[in-house]
């Protein structure tokens, strides 16, 4: 594998994935066959070592199907995926076996993702002895205490006995992060990891894995909450309709929301101080499903600045605003909300245009 | 404010359930009262007690629950009785939306049906005269009246919890108990349902009690808030008071664990986990997570007083502080 200094850890590029509408599911489309959902439909990002980006988005908006896509766990439809500069995106399963260990992923739910039969040792041990890592069984308790560690369950010897209903919430989530750290993966993916997680510890799961970046993993954390989002991330890529339709560094996406998407979305997060009403602008609706994508540009039904010519254009990523922050909108560049800095020579171009 | 008394006044709740094991003392003396037309948030980490607090309001607790205190519905104490005192009031007084309601409805039937169910139940209205009133209903919740006639896949998820506040609304109360009812949506459905909830209680004048674990909700909604901990009240006041001047450090530390996309600091977590309730709590409850703990705390369980004008709160600090100023 090609030296992986200057290339970013994980590179996506027009991924597209969809899945047919099955019959059993929509009683009211049957009859209609060959309908997709377009979960995800253009997707390009990319992620260094030692990043976070946050993919957020409203439920069905496609995030956790990129997630997976780039997981090589769903085949993608279309698009390029590169992991350390290779292209994975057709490697066969027995090809991805070795980069399985370096990509790991981080489940919603720590009260499913762990086996109530296991113990602690074991479920972070398991992933060692699929791979036939660690050595002998004293290298992986060495491997597992390590792990452990790391994961903030510390001393590890008051955890490895226990099993999980001995464990609190935000400790299984520890678990569950411990059980993918053995394997000293490169890459994270974590899918809404304390969605499931009372707030008042959700701050430690959080802080643990902004521990794992600076370490250098490139974490890509999947999240339909934009302050978390905001505190955590180095940069958040928003999601609509299966497509990122912002993408920038984190405080620039909140600060200063170039897409007419993320202003509202931002405007409905409810601030933690009473005093600080954020004005609600509410859209009509809700994300209309990836069945019938709306034709231009697939936010323009609910859009309050569309004009008609959103009805037609497709807009792509361009810069907009803060320094390496692009928004897909046609009306960017020609709203109040942006200054002279983006978009200027030294910006990064947008993706080439004409993809679909 | 009005003159008149509040519209609901809950006295020492306590709630038992009968396990196996023991008993689970779910609910350990919790007094709040709600005027009309208020908005009160009742906020708390998971099995603190909120859902059972105000199950045991409408008689709604399941068989292996005990109860005791009072419940005083414009000044009538409607527990005192038992099932006979309460059914009466149940949804034509006080009406609840269930944690989870929006997935709760028949997919087998009409929503129009669902929601009329309850009228004829309760009598209020029956035929044509139920279905007019579902349409005003409907109207009265923001969903377009043709829809009557639809089944619950066919709406969204923000428009079946909408069906849930109008189900709720069907017998007119004047005090709706609100579980949760934005937690399973997006943050832009989220913020519709609380624009009608909150336009509901204007208009109508109803009195809302708004259970969520969502700091930030109750913030945007409530003018006033409830902080439970461990099955007790830990603070009560204006959400304005208990953001910038909480009397209680478990308050304090929520809002510091909870993410704003306006603040800048550090978001911390609040280290350990509430104790059982299956077992006898010494002391004060959070004093094991406390980080102004001092003496009398691990021994002596801190009354809930008032502090401040309109704000009560449970904790030693406060007692400290009123010798001080005395
Ligand atoms: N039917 C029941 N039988 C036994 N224990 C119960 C029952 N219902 C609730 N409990 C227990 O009572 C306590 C309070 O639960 P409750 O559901 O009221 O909490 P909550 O604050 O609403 O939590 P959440 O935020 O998770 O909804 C918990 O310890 C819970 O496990
Ligand atoms: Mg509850």
């Amino acid at each position: 594998m090609s030296s992986d200094a200057g290339a970013p850890l994980l590179e996506v590029e027009d991924l597209v994935t969809r899945y047919p509408v099955s019959r059993g599911l929509m009683g009211t489309i049957a009859g209609r066959p060959r309908l997709n959902v377009h979960a995800a439909d253009g997707i390009s990002f990319s992620l260094r070592s030692g990043e976070m980006l946050a993919i957020v988005g409203e439920s069905g908006c496609g995030k956790t199907t990129t997630a997976q896509t780039v997981m090589r766990m769903i085949e993608p439809d279309g698009g390029r995926i590169r992991f350390r500069g290779s292209d994975i995106t057709t490697l066969s399963h027995r090809q991805m076996r070795p980069l399985r260990r370096q990509m790991q992923l981080i489940y919603q739910d720590p009260y499913e993702s762990l086996d109530p039969r296991f113990r602690v040792g074991d479920t972070v041990e398991e992933p060692l002895i699929i791979h036939g890592e660690g050595g002998t069984k004293d290298g992986r308790d060495k491997l597992v205490r390590e792990a452990l560690e790391r994961a903030g369950l510390s001393p590890s010897e008051l955890y490895v006995e226990r099993y999980p209903h001995e464990l609190s919430g935000g400790q299984r989530q520890r678990v569950a992060i411990a059980a993918s750290l053995v394997l000293n993966p490169s890459l994270l993916v974590a899918d809404e990891p304390v969605s499931m997680l009372d707030v008042s510890v959700r701050a430690g799961i959080l802080d643990l894995l902004a521990g794992l970046r600076r370490a250098g993993l490139g974490i890509l954390m999947i999240t339909h909450d934009l302050s978390t989002a905001a505190h955590y991330a180095d940069r958040i890529a928003v999601m609509y309709l299966g497509r990122i339709v912002e993408i920038g560094s984190a405080k620039e996406v909140v600060r200063r929301p170039q897409h007419p998407y993320t202003r509202a979305l931002v405007s409905v997060v409810p601030s933690r101080d009473p005093r600080t009403g954020p004005r609600p602008q509410l859209l009509k609706g809700e994300t209309p499903n990836a069945v019938h994508i709306p034709p231009g540009c697939r936010f323009h039904p609910r859009c309050p600045q569309a004009i008609e010519e959103c009805k037609s254009v497709d807009p792509q990523l361009r810069p907009a605003g803060g320094e390496g922050q692009e928004a897909a909108c046609i009306l960017v560049g020609h709203n109040e909300h942006l200054d002279a800095e983006g978009g200027g020579p030294g910006a990064p171009t947008a993706t080439a245009p004409g993809r679909i | 404010m009005s003159t008149r008394g509040p519209v609901l006044r809950v006295e020492d709740l306590h709630v038992w359930f009968d396990l196996p094991g023991g008993e689970l003392h779910a609910v350990q003396g919790v007094s709040f009262e709600l005027h009309a037309g208020e908005r009160l948030g009742l906020v708390g980490e998971s099995g603190c007690g909120k859902t059972t607090s105000i199950l045991a309001c409408i008689g709604l607790l399941p068989p292996n629950a005990s109860v005791a205190g009072r419940v005083y519905l414009n000044d009538r104490d409607i527990l005192e009785g038992g099932e006979s005192t309460v059914a009466p009031h149940r949804w034509k007084d006080v009406a609840m939306v269930f944690q989870g309601a929006m997935n709760a409805f028949n997919p087998v039937k009409r929503i129009g049906d669902q929601i009329a169910e309850p009228m004829e139940l309760h009598r209020t209205a029956k035929g044509r005269a139920a279905r007019t009133r579902v349409v005003e209903l409907f109207e009265m919740v923001g969903i377009a009246p043709e829809r009557v006639d639809r089944y619950p896949h066919e709406f969204s998820g923000g428009m079946r919890q909408r069906a849930a506040i109008a189900m709720a609304l069907a017998c007119n109360p004047q005090v709706l108990l609100a579980d949760e009812p934005t937690t399973a949506l997006d943050v832009m459905v989220q913020a519709q349902i609380l624009e009608l909830l909150v336009q509901l209680s204007e208009e109508l004048g109803l009195a809302l009690v708004l259970v969520t674990h969502d700091l930030p909700v109750v913030a945007q909604t409530c003018g006033r808030a409830a902080v439970m901990y461990a099955g007790r009240m830990v603070e009560d006041g204006a959400t304005t008071d208990l953001y910038h001047d909480p009397k209680h450090p478990y308050t304090r530390l929520l809002f510091s664990a909870t993410p704003d996309l306006y603040a800048q600091e550090h978001i911390v977590s609040i280290p350990g986990v509430p104790p059982r309730l299956d077992r006898d709590i010494v002391g004060c409850p959070f004093q094991p997570r406390c980080d102004r703990a001092f003496a009398p705390c691990p021994t002596i369980a801190p009354p809930f007083v008032t502090v401040a004008p309109r704000h009560a709160a449970a904790c030693h600090l406060n007692d400290v502080a009123l010798e001080r100023t005395q």
